[in-house]
């Protein structure tokens, strides 16, 4: 019988503080990305190797996502998508390894991230547009829209947030039920189910962060089904 | 269902430290990376741009040094065949001229050649005839008797058949260049006496002095004409 998801289970306190399993697995999965892109990134050379080319070639990838998104530089926002992409799908895949729960499968990691995205889209606005452009976006194509899209912005984030909650914590809720009824090798499926719909819902967190922070530097609110990115809102999506 | 606002806060911390710890150890070193390679490769293609362009501009210096050097090749070939061309009219004209100098002088010189060798041919000639003349008047005898003297011993040296048979022989006669006085037929019967002939005269200013005795059979030459001639013979066969 697993815990519920919906709680996350205190591993140790500091004095006050409770640091949860969450917070545990998280730091897990830093050091070992750490770990992993120190030593992916030792010995860098203009003649590269085969992990250096899977490397460049994710770095590649990601600026050319970043460039049909949003226009001018990708570097400005390689990190802040890069991290999220690769700390979410890391993240829900550690649910392969026995006894460690995805940190993505709770409210609290999910809210962090969406609050990263959202902090982040408000900053680039402003800095991108200045404070007055950033505020005059929220009137187009009219004031009588800023109640709208105010509401929207925040809507849109809580939506960012709950949709990596729901799938994650589902995927890993379903699998503790089958394990706990059928047995060992039959929730091996769903959890291969489990990968991919972690890699999906890593693309998709990336790329809907991505296209929120593009809106809020081109000053467009219709960030929800940008030109090129179209992805359905549907009850796994 | 809670919220917890702890790891919440531990979540947002942790996400931030990641995204440090990502930016320094992966996304900035290889952007790096890509972007060294991206301008070493812009600079390869520059520099590749630059030596090509540069390779350009030397094939046309080349070729404009070519078509330089062919117009100057073709005006230093007119230039040279016009200079030949003159130089060759030179040539001919000098060696026209020299080769009519080289023949009047050859001609000036046959000319003095042959007046040369006439003058030559006639101071040999004006010696022979006086080495002739000089042998010949010292052979001769003095006077027509002196003569007569030498027609008999010349008779007397003969064999008796050979004396005979020209004293027989028909038509013997005595020529001499002019007819003879008295006194020179009185000498010549006298010499003649001891053969018993009584020939008849005749004469040929020919033999220019001297008496000589002929006949159908043979003669005796006794004058300074046949002495002349045997001289002669005798210094030309010696020249020979």
């Amino acid at each position: 019988m697993i815990d519920t998801p919906l709680s996350a289970a205190p591993a140790f306190t500091l004095g006050p503080v409770t640091v949860t399993w969450p917070v545990v697995t998280t730091w897990g999965i830093m050091a070992a990305m750490a770990f992993a892109a120190a030593l992916a990134t030792r010995r860098l050379a203009l003649k590269p190797t085969t992990s250096q080319a899977v490397l460049e070639l994710v770095v590649t990838t990601l600026d050319g996502e970043i460039r049909a998104t949003v226009a001018g530089d990708p570097g400005r926002f390689r990190t802040l998508v890069g991290t999220l992409l690769l700390f979410i799908l890391v993240a829900n895949w550690s649910s392969l390894i026995p006894g460690v729960e995805p940190p993505t499968a709770h409210l609290e990691t999910d809210a962090a991230l969406a609050a990263i995205v959202f902090a982040a889209g408000i900053c680039w606005g402003i800095r991108e547009r200045g404070p007055a452009g950033w505020l005059g976006g929220f009137a187009r194509p009219s004031w009588v829209m800023i109640p709208l899209n105010l509401v929207e912005q925040v809507t849109r984030h809580f939506s960012l947030m709950v949709r990596l909650f729901g799938n994650v914590m589902s995927g890993v809720f379903v699998v503790g039920i089958v394990l706990t009824l059928a047995g060992l090798l039959v929730p091996i499926p769903l959890m291969a189910l489990d990968l991919l719909t972690g890699a999906v819902q890593a693309y998709i967190f990336a790329t809907l962060a991505l296209v929120f922070i593009g809106s809020a530097v081109s000053g467009e609110h219709n960030a929800d089904h940008p030109p090129r990115h179209s992805h359905g809102q549907g009850p796994n999506a | 269902m809670t919220f917890d606002w702890v790891t919440f806060a531990f979540q947002l911390v942790n996400v931030l430290v990641l995204l440090a710890i990502l930016r320094h150890f992966l996304f900035r070193p290889v952007a790096a990376v890509i972007a060294r390679r991206q301008a070493e490769t812009e600079a390869t293609l520059k520099a590749a741009t630059d030596a090509r362009a540069a390779a350009d501009a030397a094939m046309a210096r080349a070729r404009a040094e070519s078509d330089a050097t062919q117009a100057a090749r073709h005006d230093l070939l007119v230039k040279a065949q016009g200079e030949a061309r003159t130089e060759t009219d030179a040539l001919l004209d000098k060696a026209r001229d020299e080769a009519a100098r080289i023949v009047a002088g050859g001609k000036a010189q046959a000319k003095r050649e042959s007046a040369r060798a006439a003058a030559e041919t006639l101071a040999l000639a004006r010696d022979l005839a006086a080495a002739v003349a000089r042998r010949a008047l010292a052979a001769q005898p003095a006077g027509l008797a002196g003569y007569a003297e030498r027609l008999a011993a010349s008779l007397w040296a003969l064999t008796p058949g050979e004396r005979a048979a020209l004293l027989q022989g028909d038509g013997l006669r005595i020529v001499t260049p002019r007819p003879l006085s008295a006194r020179d037929r009185t000498a010549v019967t006298r010499a003649l006496a001891p053969f018993g002939v009584k020939p008849a005269e005749t004469t040929d200013p020919a033999l220019i002095a001297g008496l000589e005795l002929r006949s159908a059979n043979g003669a005796i030459r006794n004058s300074l004409a046949h002495d002349l001639d045997r001289i002669a013979e005798a210094m030309r066969d010696e020249r020979g």
